[in-house]
């Protein structure tokens, strides 16, 4: 391969050299053209050179200027730096000066700040801030001020603890916006008391302080305490008692979490309508009870005085007559007779007296049910959460404790009832066993005689 | 007075403790007393006259033997004993709901005590001592009130048995 490589490289050469012999008589032409720039090159260099000479005069002058300037500076450096240091001492004295000057008042400045600090969280979370809106952005600016605050700063601080002091005093009327609990605003007429509540005539306001509003309560405390805060609002003269709350708020905001006792009733669920409907009808039988009975002793008592005449409307008339429509018969056959009223009679005095006692005896039973269920629901509740979190597990004992005092106060009332109807039925029946009897017996005696 | 008046704020300290529920205790025991205090004033000086005059009607009698006369005998015993015996029931009854009232003030109470639960949690166990006051003190109230009416009542009712028994006694066939 490279044998071949020479072999080309050699033809090459010599192809060239046939070339040059064959344009020889060129260069003459370009010997002479040579000649010719030579001359007029020389003659550009001559030129060039005279410039370069008259430039470089130019330049020396502008180096001479550029040193004289930065001898300028330099000398302008080394006076500012003496000037400077100068300056630092009359600042140390000034500084000095300044101290001595402000005396005991820097302390106060600083006393001024702290107490605009502490009036800021004061006055805006008061309720006074509800009448005056505003007032915390200039303590707000002196409290947070790098400089020695103005007089009218100082002035203005004073101004804003003097009115949290006079207006926490005053009982006052004003006219403001209330953002209802469905968002919407509504302007209304409240009572400010002193720096602890606001009323309206729906009840106790509150003052969220955050976004500066005046807001209903979400709840209302018990009904005894938010009708003394609407009757307080509407008096217009005189003294009316009112509840207040001391803490501002919070036992507001307390009550509005505590249950009513209808929510306490609600929670006994099923168990405690069931519970509910046994007092109910218990107690329904025992006043048809009472009535019936009532006036059955009344129309008994008016036919004792009234013996010849039997009436059909009462018991004991029933008897007297069953006495003379057999006034003829033997007393074994009479006293026959007048079982067999007796007996007639009784279901009509005692009916229903079983069935409250029942009622009764059912409702505590219906309540252990409710506490069973309840209990059950807590375990339910301890499987899925554990028992990290009393609150979650509280909400089922205390329905489970509901439906078991549900059913204690169904039972009560019905026990006593029962006890009441029952005297009252064994009275009526007395009267007919036994004094029925006597009385027949007294008149047919009488009769005989 | 000033007796009565120290009196008066311990009741009312130990209402406040124990919960509305200790008005019901004490509505129970008054009526519950009132009830006795009648029954054994009515034992003590009505009765004793109304026997004496049925036991003198019953001697002025020529017949005693006859069926008229048991049963006009009869009449006279169930009257007298159902003026004896009104209202016993309703005794035994108030003397029987007394600890029911009682437990009714536990499970109130510990309501009051879970709901406590419910808003503070379990951290702080001077809150629920209020709800365990009201649990316990009802409870206890009602089985004093039950206590102090099981022995007189029952001795009432043993009383009035045997002022029937009596009766029935003094009345004889000649």
């Amino acid at each position: 391969m490279k044998k071949v490589m020479n072999f080309v490289l050699l033809a090459a050469s010599l192809s060239a050299g046939f070339t040059a012999v064959s344009q020889a008589n060129e260069l003459d032409d370009l010997l002479k053209q040579v000649k010719a720039d030579r001359i007029s090159e020389a003659k550009l260099d001559k030129q060039r050179e005279a410039e370069f000479l008259s430039a470089r005069a130019d330049k020396q002058a502008l180096l001479k200027k550029a040193k004289t300037r930065l001898a300028n500076e330099q000398a302008r450096n080394t006076r500012l730096t003496k000037e400077y240091a100068a300056n630092e001492i009359t600042l140390a004295q000034k500084e000095v000066e300044l101290d001595n000057a402000q005396g005991t008042l820097g302390e106060m400045f600083g006393v001024s700040r702290a107490a605009a600090a502490d009036a800021y969280g004061q006055i805006t979370t008061s309720i006074v801030s509800a009448q005056f809106p505003g007032r915390g952005e200039t303590l707000d600016r002196i409290a947070n001020a790098k400089e020695i605050p103005a007089l009218e700063d100082l002035e203005e601080l004073w101004f804003a603890l003097q009115t949290e002091m006079t207006e926490s005093g005053k009982v006052a009327k004003f006219t403001a916006e209330v953002v209802q609990l469905d968002g919407t605003k509504t302007t209304e007429e409240v009572t400010r008391i002193g720096n602890f509540n606001i009323v309206s005539a729906n009840g106790f306001l509150n003052y969220n302080d955050e976004v500066g509003q005046i807001q209903p309560l979400a709840k209302q405390p018990a009904g005894y305490i938010s009708a003394t805060a609407s009757k307080f609002f509407n008096t217009n003269s005189g003294y009316a008692g009112v509840y207040l709350d001391p803490s501002r708020g919070a036992i507001l905001a307390l009550e509005t979490r505590k249950r009513t006792l209808m929510e306490f009733y609600h929670q006994g669920d099923i168990v405690g309508y069931g519970i509910t409907v046994l007092l109910v009808i218990g107690l329904l039988i025992a006043l048809e009870r009472m009535i019936v009975l009532g006036s059955m002793t009344s129309k008994i008592k008016a036919q004792e005085k009234n013996l010849d005449t039997p009436n059909d409307n009462n018991p004991l008339g029933r008897l007297l007559k069953v006495y003379q429509e057999n006034k003829g018969v033997d007393a074994e056959t009479l006293e026959l007779k007048l079982d067999e009223a007796i007996l007639r009679e009784t279901p009509r005095v005692d009916r229903g007296i079983n069935l409250i006692k029942m009622f009764a005896a059912i409702a505590p039973l219906m309540g252990l049910l409710g506490t069973v269920i309840g209990m059950i629901m807590t375990f339910q509740t301890i499987t899925l959460f554990g028992t990290g979190d009393p609150k979650i597990m509280a909400g089922n004992i205390s329905l489970a404790l509901v439906t078991t005092a549900l059913g204690l106060i169904a039972a009560l009332p019905l026990i006593l009832v029962h006890s009441i109807v029952a005297g009252k039925s064994k009275s009526v029946l007395h009267k007919l066993d036994e004094q029925s009897a006597g009385l027949i017996a007294s008149i047919a005696e009488k009769e005989s005689k | 007075m000033l007796f009565l008046i120290e009196l008066l704020d311990s009741v009312r300290g130990f209402i406040a403790q124990g919960g509305n529920v200790l008005y019901i205790v004490a509505f129970a025991l008054f009526l519950m007393w009132i009830l006795m205090i009648e029954k054994y004033w009515y034992l003590a000086s009505v009765y004793p006259k109304k026997r004496d005059e049925i036991i003198k009607r019953w001697d002025a009698r020529t017949d005693t033997t006859s069926w008229y006369a048991h049963r006009i005998r009869d009449k006279w015993i169930s009257e007298a004993t159902e003026e004896l015996e009104s209202r016993m029931i309703t005794i035994k009854t108030l003397v029987a709901m007394c600890p029911l009232i009682g437990l009714l003030g536990t499970v109130t109470g510990m309501i009051g005590v879970f709901e406590v639960m419910a808003q503070q949690g379990t951290g702080n166990p001077r809150l629920m001592a209020a709800g365990i006051s009201m649990a316990t003190i009802p409870t206890m109230a009602g089985m004093v009130a039950a206590l102090s009416g099981v022995f007189f009542s029952s001795r009432l009712d043993a009383k009035v048995n045997l002022a029937k028994a009596k009766l029935i006694d003094s009345l004889p066939h000649h």
